[in-house]
């Protein structure tokens, strides 16, 4: 991890080094690449130890409201014989190659970027939550204080800025690696050269690019499992 | 006992409101409706007459109120602007945008077709001379004898009346992130158990707005028992789909949901809104048509709310199913209230207003206006 920090922050150093405009400073590093570059990220689920700290990060920086997600790790328990072990498996917008949310967008709020980050224009989302039905990941939802579409955005405004999305910033573990697919030498591109990796849900022909390593075939759908113990309305129960 | 266990994860709440279900329902009734319409007027069957006059009621009443329901769902409905403004016609809801005011203006014209003879002619309710005169500026005197503007009418509303009904199952059967939408037997059931509700609806109107006709009872009676074993047997070729194992998706859609006793008194619930109509409709056909017609309403709704919330509840990715709670508020009751209240004021301001006894093509008014009362008997 530290060395895709590194590198990334070194790119960082040399783009803020000549004045450049926002647009320039997303592609810190890396503008020796033709096409720019396509942003990814590998999630070694071997490395999350389910602190939450992205969850938490996430909502901090982009000002999620209560009871909202744009990122989650979610958290098993599998038994095998007399033995427990724990499942993390960190979810969130996967930037797909081919969004099935863009398209049903009535009124074209929602885009793709040159970088292949998928963002929602919230100056002309009408608020039909057809996006949200139609991402198979449930990475989507209607904010409630905007009442716009929203989702993980890659936390483009930082990536904009040079630095990394606030969740892979603040990852404990060293689990969340994020990067440019398009350059072959960097560091997702090379885990990904180097492990077997996996999407989520791949028969859904998405082309998901956020990548997982480590991560067993059964958590890869609608996970067949006991349901959850906690979540947000079971709070709000309690509370009325 | 499932060696996994979901020990933390989220609950994504239902996007699309209940004011969805409100909106498929009406508009859904309302293509039934209109549809029900073309027998007596377009095809002018004297037979059909009061049964097209009360299926335009309906058409009206709910073409009217389901875009309030419609645009309630947007949760920036101020926006609605940008469908028109910014469409993306890659997107079947985009095209709906369109298709919508394209069907009830050519209702509207239609219905102006219809009711323009009775309002040159028909004789107004004591003392309400200011409606009388109202209705003859309204039959636009000063315009000639249209008698083509019925049919071609007719012909343009139906052609949207398609489209609606297209454009409505499309885009629910192309969210393939859901195995139980992602069905083209879903298009085939809104249509079906629309005309199944419009038909119970015109028998409840029946009732409400005499005088009742026995005779277009047992027919409507005979088209619901019709509709309702369409119904039937389009949703056992889902679940045969499903239980064979014949395609990925329906046997996802069925694992998703049949672990859940919920869903299973839904399934049974379901299989008895459409059957105990349609079983009195035979048995019975005159005198409790009202009856058949509340519940093939409430079989037509329910279809609707158990696609559309109950479907919402089914996790993408999590396990279980997620806990749906009625709000109380506009979100919720009050919302279905509140449709079901609007349409209430619209039924009651149209059958107050308009001289829809007397509506059809200009030979039937004609025959509606010589009576002091204007309702013709249903079988001419
Ligand atoms: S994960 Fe969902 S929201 Fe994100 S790009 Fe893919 S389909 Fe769209
Ligand atoms: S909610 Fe907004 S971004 Fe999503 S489909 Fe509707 S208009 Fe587009
Ligand atoms: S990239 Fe940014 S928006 Fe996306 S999950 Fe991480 S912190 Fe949240």
């Amino acid at each position: 991890m530290s060395v895709s920090r590194r590198s990334f922050f070194s790119g960082l150093s040399a783009s803020l080094g000549g004045a450049v405009g926002a647009a320039e400073a997303a592609t810190p590093g890396i503008r020796a690449q033709v096409g720019g570059p396509r942003w990814g990220m590998v999630v070694d689920t071997a490395k999350c130890i389910g602190c939450q700290a992205c969850t938490v990060s996430c909502i901090m920086e982009n000002a999620v409201p209560e009871d909202s997600f744009r990122t989650i790790v979610s958290t098993y328990e599998v038994r095998e014989g007399d033995r427990t072990a724990m499942v993390m498996l960190p979810r969130l917008c996967n930037h797909c190659e081919d969004p099935p949310c863009i398209p049903v967008c009535p009124v074209g709020a929602t885009y793709q970027r040159a970088d292949g980050i998928v963002v929602v224009n919230a100056d002309a989302c009408v608020g039909c939550a057809y996006c949200v039905q139609a991402c198979p990941y449930d990475a989507r939802f209607i904010n409630h204080e905007t009442q716009k579409a929203d989702k993980c955005t890659f936390c483009a405004h930082r990536v904009d800025a040079g630095l990394l999305p606030a969740c892979v910033e603040s990852c404990v573990g060293g689990a969340r690696i994020f990067g440019d697919l398009n350059d072959p030498g960097s560091t997702v591109s090379r885990l990904l050269a180097k492990n077997e990796s996996k999407v989520l849900k791949p028969e859904m022909e998405t082309g998901p690019r956020v990548y997982y390593l480590g991560l067993d075939d059964a958590f890869l759908g609608k996970v067949e499992a006991e349901p959850t113990l906690w979540h947000p309305s079971h709070r709000q129960e309690a509370r009325s | 006992m499932n060696p996994v266990v979901e020990v933390l994860n989220v609950t994504r709440e239902a996007a699309w409101l209940p004011w969805a279900v409100q909106y498929f329902f009406l508009i859904g009734l309302s293509v039934g409706c209109f549809l029900l319409t073309l027998p007596g007027f377009a095809f002018a069957r004297p037979a059909w007459l009061r049964l097209a006059r009360l299926a335009l009621i309906g058409a009206l009443v709910c073409g009217f109120a389901a875009p309030v329901a419609l645009l309630a769902d947007l949760h920036q409905p101020g926006r609605f602007w940008r469908f028109y403004a910014h469409p993306n016609l890659n997107s079947w809801m985009a095209w709906g945008a369109f298709f919508i005011p394209g069907y009830l203006g050519g209702l509207c014209l239609y219905a102006w077709a219809a009711l323009r003879p009775g309002l040159a002619t028909a004789p107004a309710p004591a003392r309400a001379g200011l409606l009388r005169r109202a209705w003859r500026l309204a039959a636009l005197p000063w315009l000639p004898p249209l008698p083509r503007l019925l049919p071609l009418a007719a012909a343009w509303a139906a052609g949207f009346a398609a489209l609606v009904l297209l454009y409505t199952g499309m885009e629910v059967m192309v969210l393939r992130a859901r195995p139980l939408w992602a069905t083209p037997f879903l298009p085939v059931q809104f249509a079906v158990t629309a005309l199944a509700g419009a038909i119970g609806l015109v028998l409840v109107l029946d009732r409400l707005l005499p005088p009742r006709d026995r005779g277009m009872e047992a027919v409507l009676n005979r088209l619901l028992a019709l509709s309702l074993a369409a119904a039937l047997a389009v949703g056992g070729a889902w679940l045969a789909t499903g239980l064979l194992g014949l395609d990925a998706t329906h046997a996802a859609a069925l694992a998703s949901v049949a672990h859940s006793p919920e869903w299973r008194v839904t399934a049974i619930w379901a299989a008895l809104a459409a059957a105990v109509p349609a079983a009195l409709a035979l048995w019975r056909p005159a005198g409790t048509g009202w009856l058949s017609g509340l519940i093939a309403l409430h079989a037509a709704w329910m279809f609707r709310w158990t696609v559309f919330i109950g479907g919402q509840t089914v996790p993408k990715t999590g396990a279980g199913l997620y806990a749906y709670h009625l709000p109380l508020g506009h979100d919720g009751l009050l919302g279905i209230l509140g449709t079901g209240g609007f349409c209430l004021f619209l039924l009651i301001a149209l059958t107050a207003l308009l001289p829809w006894e007397a509506a059809g093509p200009a030979r039937a008014a004609e025959a509606a206006a010589a009576p002091v009362t204007p309702a013709a008997p249903g079988r001419a």
